[in-house]
């Protein structure tokens, strides 16, 4: 007992000390806990309050926004007849802007900006006539390329290409306006020889692709007792309209007169000279006056 | 008339579909209207084909007739044969190319009469500017055989002719000068293009596949096309779907444009390579000869299959490989040369 006691007061204290440092250990570590508890409840109270105005405030704003669309409409009522003015003053600005851009077809070269480059279009004429279009897309990068185009295959686009595209733009696109336009035109001849002047010819108009190379009989009276013209005309140019070699024979022909001999001649420097369809005019013409003379 | 010039045009209309045999008889235009008008087409087709075969004998027709029909059932069957494409060339200088069709006719006749001595050689002009000439081969102590005969379409003024592949090999040499020749080019050559189709090898070869090109007049709003979205789905995650789709859509429509593609069966590319690899020790990176592979796509129709593969999302995977082994493929040039997918990288 005596050995309790004096531990007692010891055990006490001891007990007491250990218990009091263990009790004041339990007192932070729970005050630590609630305020470390405190801080995040703290934090994650902004935070709800936060994401609440990220919530709301577009919400708001919509409301807001709906309620001054609704304003507007209201007022927009009365106005309408101003509007309707605007919208046509609009439309006649839009109408005179799609003008000016076709006209820029009569010009023979106009183009549009497309997302990679640019789409030109090549719109050929001849003599007034507004003839095929053709387009070349190209794709501006380095090196500049043909994307697609709309070029007939015997138009030599590639050497044309290989020559200018890269070193001068301009030069290219002039030059494949040349031979396009040239093409264009022979070929319009070539038609117009075929569509009006079929009476005149005796046998079908042989032609080739490029239209360069010609070859036809025709008689200049086709009731008539006299002798068929063959004429071939060869286009070495292909960047020219009028042929640079014609050849004009007359079928049947040994000795001819001397006065076929001179109509030969003179019709070889015709089809030298003027458009295919011209001198067939003027044939057609020659020979209604001389029949008119006749009756 | 001449009984196998009989049997002949006996076996070729007898390969015509009855509905069809009018269309051709009238393309023909060997036998009148009258006459044509005699027949009852509502009859058996042998009956049909024996009262046809009498009118033609009445009209006399010739070798020459006979393989004029043939052409034109061709042409309605062009489907029938597969065709190779050749590719003639000029020499550096040359002059402009003034063709005579007259000219070429005689030449090219004359240069396959003069080698072989029984051979039948006959041409039809159409309206695209394009020849068509049947060649019934034989030998010199043979007469030309006129069940295989071969077909080749030239179009004028350009360095293009499409050949019928055939079994007899050994006269396409012969073939190839006689166009040569005639056309007035030095050589030719033949390019790595085969197809059924005669009109998607002609849209590739003239690079004519792509018609539609952007005026100030054409301007068409861009069409909202259905992405075929799940609507119940969440619209945020709707939203981050259609970003991906467009871009897809958009990179499918710059490659491969809103036109009917050309239709090719398949596609070979030779690829030479060598393999990178992050583990040391790989056997197939440590080589010092790189590896050569062949790689053949194959479909009915190669190119809208290749198309629809970009909604199915497989597009980036196919179009880096394709990218890949364009750049290192050899041979098949053209092919890689015209489809945009590969020339973009």
């Amino acid at each position: 007992m005596e050995q309790a006691n004096p531990l007692r007061p010891d055990g006490e204290s001891k007990g007491g000390v250990l218990a009091h440092l263990e009790r004041l250990e339990n007192q932070t570590s729970r005050s630590r806990k609630r305020s470390e508890a405190q801080a995040q409840e703290r934090v994650l109270g902004t935070k709800i309050q936060k994401l609440r105005h990220l919530r709301d405030d577009p919400r708001a704003a919509l409301w807001h926004r709906r309620g001054s669309v609704k304003a507007c409409i209201a007022n927009v009522e009365p106005n309408r007849t101003v509007e309707v003015n605007e919208q046509e003053a609009l439309e006649e600005k839009l109408e005179n802007v799609k003008a000016i851009l076709q006209a820029y077809h009569f010009t023979g070269l106009s183009g549009k900006l497309t997302s990679r480059g640019v789409c030109v279009c090549i719109n050929t004429a001849f003599e007034g006539n507004l003839l095929d279009s053709y387009f070349v897309d190209l794709v501006i990068q380095k090196p500049l390329r043909i994307h697609h185009h709309s070029v007939p295959v015997f138009i030599p686009l590639e050497e044309i290409a290989a020559k200018y595209l890269q070193t001068n733009i301009q030069h290219f696109l002039f030059s494949l306006c040349e031979y396009l336009n040239a093409y264009s035109g022979r070929k319009y001849q070539a038609d117009r020889l075929q569509s009006d002047f079929a009476a005149l010819l005796t046998g079908p108009l042989q032609r080739n692709p490029l239209c360069n190379l010609l070859s036809f009989t025709y008689k200049l009276d086709p009731g008539g007792q006299s002798f068929p013209f063959c004429a071939r005309l060869l286009y070495k140019d292909l960047t020219a309209t009028l042929p640079t070699d014609v050849t004009v024979t007359c079928q049947g022909g040994e000795a001819l007169s001397t006065s076929w001999e001179e109509q030969r001649a003179s019709h070889e420097t015709l089809f030298c000279t003027k458009p295919l369809h011209q001198v067939f005019a003027s044939f057609a013409r020659r020979e209604k006056l001389e029949m008119s003379l006749v009756s | 008339m001449d009984e196998t010039v009989a049997e002949f045009i006996k076996r070729t209309i007898l390969k015509i579909p009855l509905n069809e045999l009018t269309t051709i008889l009238k393309a023909w235009d060997f036998l009148s209207e009258n006459q044509l008008q005699t027949v009852n087409f509502r009859q058996r087709k042998e009956s049909v084909v024996q009262h046809l075969i009498h009118l033609c004998e009445e009209k006399r027709a010739s070798l020459n007739d006979a393989a004029l029909l043939d052409i034109i059932y061709t042409q309605f069957h062009q489907h029938q044969k597969v065709w190779d494409v050749f590719q003639m060339s000029k020499g550096p200088g040359e002059d402009v190319d003034l063709f005579d069709m007259k000219q070429f006719k005689n030449s090219f006749k004359k240069i396959l009469q003069r080698a072989l001595k029984n051979v039948t050689v006959s041409f039809r002009e159409t309206e695209e500017n394009a020849v068509w000439i049947r060649i019934a081969w034989g030998t010199q102590y043979t007469k030309p055989n006129q069940y295989k005969p071969t077909y080749v379409v030239y179009y004028s003024q350009t360095p293009y002719a499409f050949k019928s592949s055939s079994t007899l090999r050994r006269n396409t040499p012969l073939l190839g000068q006689a166009l040569t020749v005639a056309s007035k080019h030095h050589q030719i050559v033949k390019m790595d293009l085969r197809s059924r189709y005669l009109d998607s090898l002609k849209a590739i070869v003239f690079k004519q596949y792509n018609q539609t090109f952007e005026t100030h007049n054409s301007a068409t709003p861009l069409q909202e096309r259905s992405l075929g979205l799940d609507i119940n789905m969440d619209s945020r995650i709707i939203h981050e779907n259609i970003v991906e789709k467009e871009r897809v859509q958009r990179i499918t429509q710059e490659t491969f444009g809103d036109y009917p593609q050309p239709q090719l069966e398949f596609a070979q590319y030779k690829l030479e390579t060598k393999f990178k690899s992050d583990l040391n020790g790989s056997i197939l990176a440590e080589r010092e000869e790189p590896l050569r592979c062949l790689i053949k796509f194959s479909s009915p129709h190669l190119l809208e299959a290749l198309k629809s593969l970009a909604p199915a999302a497989l597009f980036s995977r196919i179009q880096k490989l394709l990218c890949y082994s364009a750049s290192h493929s050899q041979g098949t040039q053209d092919l890689s040369s015209y489809v945009p997918l590969y020339t973009r990288c």
